[in-house]
């Protein structure tokens, strides 16, 4: 399913969003390398009306000089869902996404439905998930199976030039303090996704968020790094599927025999 | 050195006539087999008192090899009239068994015994598959991930799911979280080059718990410590379990005489059935990853086939004497292997349960002061 590039007027500037499939809304906030369109994505806009925002200043489109931050960030997302989709809708975040995302529920709790944190930075200890400059060390810690990177893939040094926007955030490696004693007021029902190779956001981040939110559930997906939509695509879209479709149900194993399995 | 008793539990009221795996069970007497379990329990008991530092055990399935369908039970009765052996578990087959139940288990028996368990995570032996029905071109990958689930289990401080490639769970909060922390020590077979590098990988003890010959254990214990030093760490002569055959009796004639007899029933018998259906696995599936793997499994079976008794004292590979000369086969397999754990195999076939006693206070009188500092 080819997506279809929009763009929508905010308040702060014009924002270029895609948009892919049909059915109930899901909001994507795509990861620090920009917007990859992954097997996940595709599978996700098989069932759901897929939106996928491109922050602005990533993927070559222009910085909205008012936003400044990643609570401004969720701002800007939240004045989409409104704007855009016209109500509230489940929301994705990966890594940096999910750190927007977390904001995002914190701020407007209203405008989201199920969350699904993809390996969210933002929480990490001190001391730990330094990047390292050389390309090919990034490469090694996002992918464990680079091989299943999707061949239209954007190149490494286009997403580092995407990493070079996040100053522009306010994005530190540290934990947000603020937000972090904002959790236990996020009663969505939320997934928080980890790999069990990841070595950028270490496990002990979403420990604390599996904490500190009250309704959320941590699953380890196994033989993935940080990238776990390019490492293990099709267990994470069941996974998500699953999750946003039965909600807390997605803990039962509904076998085949199942009298009401939706 | 550490020394670990080391029992197979075998069933041993059966004539000398062999089987095809699985053995029928029709043999198979519930009271005979009471009375076994009793003096096997007993002697590991025993060993506590006759200086060793280990007891071990392990699981089979579906033969008279072995009685131990589930080696935690023996582990169980072992917790209490202990108070000072590490119990290890040597140990849980673990792509055959549900990971989240060893991880219970294994987590009751170190809380129980105070912190004393070895958590043996075993890949088994190729015909155990066709026990509980598992594919043996998966045991590679059912071993690696059930192994980190396992640590997760023990490890993760909120209830998390896993979504793996074959096990998958939406909540896990196991109760009881073993004793030991960060988690008991583990100890992995390492008889060939994929298991020596994923046993270091895992930072566990390595594990050769029947010894092919001195050569090639050598070897797995170089490559183990290669690839430990590749993951960041260094083994210490303790992280190398090595083990064989052990018979201790007054005189070399006796021990070797008793271990003859032992060894007859344990080839022809518990040994003898299994061939068919390894081979059927063997030549039939991908349970080992490469074709040097299964060659060098094959050949060591062989080799142990053919081997004479003397020759495989002489290679290093039976532990058969005198205490004087146990002394003297033990020091020489150390300066060859470096390893810090011996285990001995001490219940050989239909060697008497009282000739293990005895060898059992021998070891404790006149080996144990000439080897414990190694």
């Amino acid at each position: 399913m080819q997506p279809q590039a929009r763009k929508v007027t905010l308040s702060t500037g014009e924002l270029t969003y895609f948009v892919a499939g049909e059915g109930r809304p899901l909001l994507y906030l795509h990861p620090a390398g920009g917007v990859r369109w992954t097997r996940v994505l595709e599978g996700l806009a098989g069932s759901f009306a897929l939106h996928v925002p491109v922050v602005p200043g990533f993927d070559g489109t222009i910085a909205h000089g008012t936003v400044k931050s990643m609570r401004g960030l969720a701002s800007l997302a939240g004045e989409f869902i409104e704007k855009v989709i016209a109500g509230p809708c489940d929301v994705i975040g990966c890594s940096f996404g999910g750190y927007a995302a977390a904001w995002l529920a914190a701020e407007y709790p209203k405008l989201v439905d199920h969350l699904v944190l993809e390996c969210p930075a933002g929480f990490r200890p001190k001391g730990t998930g330094e990047r390292p400059a050389d390309a090919e060390a990034l490469r090694k810690l996002l992918f464990l199976h680079p091989e299943k990177l999707p061949p239209e893939s954007k190149p490494v040094e286009h997403e580092a030039a995407n990493r070079k926007m996040l100053q522009h955030y306010g994005y530190t490696l540290g934990t947000d303090e603020e937000l972090l004693a904002r959790l236990p007021s996020i009663d969505k029902l939320t997934l928080i996704l980890h790999g069990t190779a990841d070595r950028m956001i270490p496990k002990e981040s979403v420990q604390l968020l599996k904490s500190r939110m009250p309704r959320s559930y941590l699953v380890y997906v196994w033989d993935a790094a940080h990238s776990i939509e390019v490492d293990q695509p099709e267990r994470m879209l069941s996974l998500v599927e699953s999750f946003l479709q039965r909600s807390e149900g997605f803990m039962v194993n509904w076998g085949t025999l199942a009298v009401n399995p939706g | 050195m550490k020394f670990c008793f080391f029992h197979l539990m075998p069933y041993t009221h059966l004539g000398l006539e062999s089987h095809d795996w699985p053995f029928p069970n029709r043999y198979f007497d519930p009271a005979k087999a009471s009375a076994l379990y009793r003096t096997y329990v007993e002697s590991m008991i025993h060993a506590e008192s006759c200086g060793f530092d280990w007891v071990g055990c392990n699981e089979h399935h579906f033969s008279p090899y072995g009685m131990m369908a589930n080696c935690n039970l023996i582990g169980g009765a072992l917790a209490y009239p202990t108070k000072r052996v590490k119990i290890a578990m040597i140990g849980n087959l673990v792509p055959l068994n549900n990971p989240i139940r060893i991880a219970e288990e294994y987590a009751m028996l170190d809380c129980m015994s105070g912190g004393r368990l070895v958590a043996g995570l075993m890949r088994g032996i190729p015909h155990e598959y066709l026990a509980y029905n598992i594919p043996p071109g998966e045991s590679w990958e059912r071993q690696r991930e059930a192994v980190e689930l396992i640590l997760k289990c023990w490890t993760e401080p909120e209830p998390f799911g896993w979504e793996g490639k074959h096990y998958q769970y939406r909540q896990v909060s196991i109760w009881p979280k073993p004793l030991q922390k960060p988690h008991p020590p583990l100890l992995i077979s390492a008889s060939n080059a994929d298991s020596a590098k994923f046993a270091a990988e895992m930072r566990a003890t390595m594990g050769m718990v029947l010894l092919a010959d001195l050569p090639s254990g050598k070897e797995c214990i170089r490559i183990y410590k290669d690839a430990a030093r590749a993951s960041g760490w260094e083994p210490t002569a303790e992280n190398i379990l090595v083990g064989m055959h052990t018979c201790i009796a007054e005189t070399d004639a006796e021990a070797r005489r008793l271990l003859t007899d032992g060894l007859k029933y344990f080839d022809e018998v518990l040994m003898g059935g299994l061939q068919a259906s390894q081979r059927i696995v063997l030549q039939k599936t991908r349970y080992f990853e490469n074709e040097e793997s299964r060659d060098r499994w094959k050949s060591r079976l062989d080799k142990r086939r053919t081997l004479t008794l003397d020759e495989a004292i002489e290679r290093g590979t039976v532990l058969c004497g005198s205490p004087e000369t146990v002394v003297r086969q033990i020091k020489r397999i150390h300066s060859e292997l470096g390893h810090g754990v011996f285990n001995f195999t001490v219940k050989v076939g239909t060697l008497p349960d009282e000739v293990i006693r005895r060898g059992m206070e021998l070891f404790r009188d006149r080996v144990l002061p000439h080897v414990r500092d190694l």
